[in-house]
């Protein structure tokens, strides 16, 4: 079991889009994944899924922790690590 | 004689319209209690449990499939915002969560269509109470899903209005008001709804009136002939009097008329009164954008963002990937109107999974952009490479800048990836345009320093004024408490574009802004009264700047621009611009 910690850094936290970025990024990996709100103490929520995803109610600045448990949990968390910190595929102005 | 009303709402999308109401009422009519579906279930449990099931399956499977061409449709007529909105909610129908949810339901003895809704109400109420308003806003899209599933599950298809009508529902599912052909949709007046919902969003997208929040409308108007709606005072006039709509002709008129107005201005180039000449371009971040800059009356663009080939990927594109993106582009500006492809800005804050770059602490100041050209030159000698084969393909000299350039080796890196991408094409018997015209980004300090140095071995200067600022202040953009050390009309960062400018004079190469302060009317006024002749910002921000030039001399730019180096702080120089800006009304944010 591998585990991240993030803080959400795009702009509308994890509205609909990036979410559904996030999670589709999720669903590629066979391992558990499970993400939660730190700042709001949420529980942890299937990241597979795009519903217990935005019902965690992540906004801008809020810390994350991502869990990943399973045989590609190193690729995994790599890459949505990766996704979370580069602001879930949504860009800022630059 | 029908009474006339009028009742108010919030605006939601600006615009005047009159037509025929259309009613739109979700597909099933309000359901019984949850707790009397249950006792139905179990009574009907044994013959329907099964079927329940397998309906549920395929109705899941039939609103995805709805939801994903939905999507692809308007994601084909470039409007990929709105597309976003329909993949959002396909993830949703297809979520897991929602399915075990009905599926367990229905197993339970639930009909398929109470299982259906107590799931996504269930999913939709959780979202609902969220304390974040723009997430709890998405409520509706989850409850737009159930209410597809419920419809196909029912056998039953919106039909569309037959001619063209203003919508009124209680809340106007976004799906459904995608689907109303062109032309048939005239407005939108809903009961409920924010004015941040993806119908709202998307009306704007239409150019479509919108109000929100009209209560009582639905009622009022079940039997109403007409409805006429402001979109931007917010009003539904329910069968309106001669009078009300004569007062909604006259505004029509003058809405159209100041309109018309700004479009007549985009027909000329920028300019100020007296004739000083302001090149706008715009910013795009797709070959989609290309044609609403167009309409928005852009000579070229300014700055062509290329992340979006490299975002939400797990290998890197190749060049061939990238090839068609960029020839779109220069084929929509054609050989005459400037394109400036800004080579990919990624790394740092945009890590990328195939990057493979450790975690840095400072990010901002880490490896991205031209700094990953020396451990992965082979990313931007791809990116390279495809545009000169757009660029051979259109037919156009093609220009290409580099982010992130601090160093006079940043520089000569650039030149030799160009010049060994273009050998590498050559070799591959490509078309090639006979040069690239290749600049620099200037962001940073040390490059803004060296402007001179740099200059003689560049084409043209563009500046980022938000990185710049950032660095110049040491201040992070993305820090909120920081917001007073981020506004690029800083002195110190006005008199660093001072000799950027000055720098590139002495070259004989122009200068351009292509960060946020172009957009912004005060920024551009200030800009041009330091030298600076081409502007390059967001589409939808072009009007307002065209308007402010054209309401000053430039004589009055000079003394702006000379002014705004010797101010105290940058509060000082907005209310510079501010002056200059505020005799002509209607010129916008500043």
């Amino acid at each position: 079991m591998l585990t991240a910690r993030v803080k959400v850094g795009n702009p509308s936290g994890l509205h609909a889009r990036p979410a559904a970025t996030f999670v589709k990024a999720a669903a590629a990996f066979r391992s558990q994944i499970t993400i939660e709100n730190l700042t709001s103490g949420s529980a942890p929520a299937n990241a597979k899924s795009l519903l217990a995803v935005l019902g965690c109610g992540i906004s801008r600045g809020h810390r994350i922790r991502i869990v990943v448990d399973g045989e590609d949990e190193a690729a995994a968390l790599e890459s949505l690590e990766s996704l979370a910190r580069g602001g879930f595929g949504e860009l800022a102005d630059r | 004689m029908r009474r006339s009303r009028l009742i108010s709402g919030t605006p939601g999308a600006p615009g005047i319209a009159v037509g025929p109401a259309w009613h739109y009422r979700a597909a099933v009519p309000a359901a019984p209690a949850a707790g009397a579906g249950r006792g139905d279930g179990k009574s009907a449990k044994k013959p329907g449990t099964k079927e329940a099931v397998a309906a549920i399956e395929t109705a899941v499977a039939g609103a995805v499939a709805q939801l994903e061409s939905l999507a692809g449709s308007l994601s084909a007529a470039g409007r990929a915002d709105e597309a976003g909105i329909f993949e959002a909610q396909a993830l949703m129908a297809s979520d897991p969560a929602l399915l075990d949810a009905a599926l367990a339901r229905a197993r339970g003895g639930e009909t398929a269509e109470l299982a259906v809704r107590a799931a996504t109400e269930t999913a939709a109420s959780t979202i609902a109470a969220l304390p974040d308003e723009l997430l709890a806003s998405r409520a509706a899209d989850v409850r737009d899903v159930g209410a597809r599933i419920v419809r196909i599950l029912a056998g039953e298809d919106v039909a569309p209005p037959e001619r063209p009508s203003i919508a009124v529902a209680d809340d106007l599912p976004p799906s459904v008001a995608a689907a109303i052909p062109p032309g048939l949709l005239l407005g939108i007046a809903q009961e409920s709804g924010s004015t941040t919902s993806h119908t709202v969003i998307l009306a704007r997208a239409l150019g479509i009136p919108a109000v929100v929040g009209a209560t009582g409308l639905v009622e009022a108007s079940t039997d109403a002939i007409t409805l006429a709606i402001d979109g931007e005072a917010g009003t539904v006039a329910v069968d309106p009097d001669l009078p009300q709509l004569a007062y909604l002709a006259e505004r029509a008129k003058h809405l159209d008329s100041r309109r018309q107005a700004a479009a007549a201005l985009r027909v000329r180039p920028a300019a100020t009164s007296d004739g000083h000449r302001i090149v706008l371009l715009a910013n795009i971040g797709g070959p989609d954008e290309a044609s609403r800059a167009l309409q928005a009356g852009a000579e070229g663009i300014g700055l062509f963002r290329t992340e979006f080939l490299y975002m939400k990927r797990q290998t890197a594109p190749s060049e061939d990937d990238q090839v068609e993106p960029y020839r779109r582009v220069f084929a929509t500006f054609g050989p005459d109107r400037p394109v400036v492809i800004r080579l990919a800005d990624i790394g740092g804050d945009k890590a990328l999974p195939y990057l493979d770059l450790p975690a840095e602490a400072n990010p901002a100041m880490g490896v991205r952009a031209i700094r990953l050209g020396a451990t992965h030159s082979d990313l931007l000698a791809a990116q390279l490479r495809a545009i000169w084969r757009a660029a051979g393909l259109a037919g156009v000299i093609p220009r290409v800048m580099a982010p992130m350039v601090a160093t006079l080796a940043d520089v000569e890196l650039l030149r030799e990836l160009r010049d060994e991408a273009r050998a590498a094409v050559a070799e591959s018997g490509h078309p090639l345009p006979e040069r690239m015209i290749t600049g620099v980004m200037i962001e940073i300090p040390s490059a803004a320093i060296l402007a001179a140095e740099i200059a003689r071995r560049v084409d043209f200067f563009s500046i980022g004024t938000n990185d710049l600022t950032q660095y110049t202040l040491a201040a992070d953009r993305s820090n909120p408490a920081l917001a007073h050390l981020q506004d690029a009309l800083h002195p110190a960062v006005l008199r660093l574009v001072a000799g950027v400018i000055e720098g590139a004079a002495g070259a004989g190469i122009p200068t351009a802004v292509c960060g946020e302060l172009a957009g912004d009317p005060a920024g551009a006024l200030v800009l041009a009264g330091l030298g600076i002749t081409e502007l390059s910002a967001d589409a939808g921000s072009l009007d307002d700047v065209r308007a402010a030039l054209a309401g000053v001399t430039k004589g009055q730019l000079d003394e702006l621009g000379r002014r705004s180096l010797a101010a105290a702080g940058a509060t000082a120089v907005r209310a510079m611009a501010g002056e200059l800006l505020r005799p002509r009304a209607g010129t916008g944010r500043a």
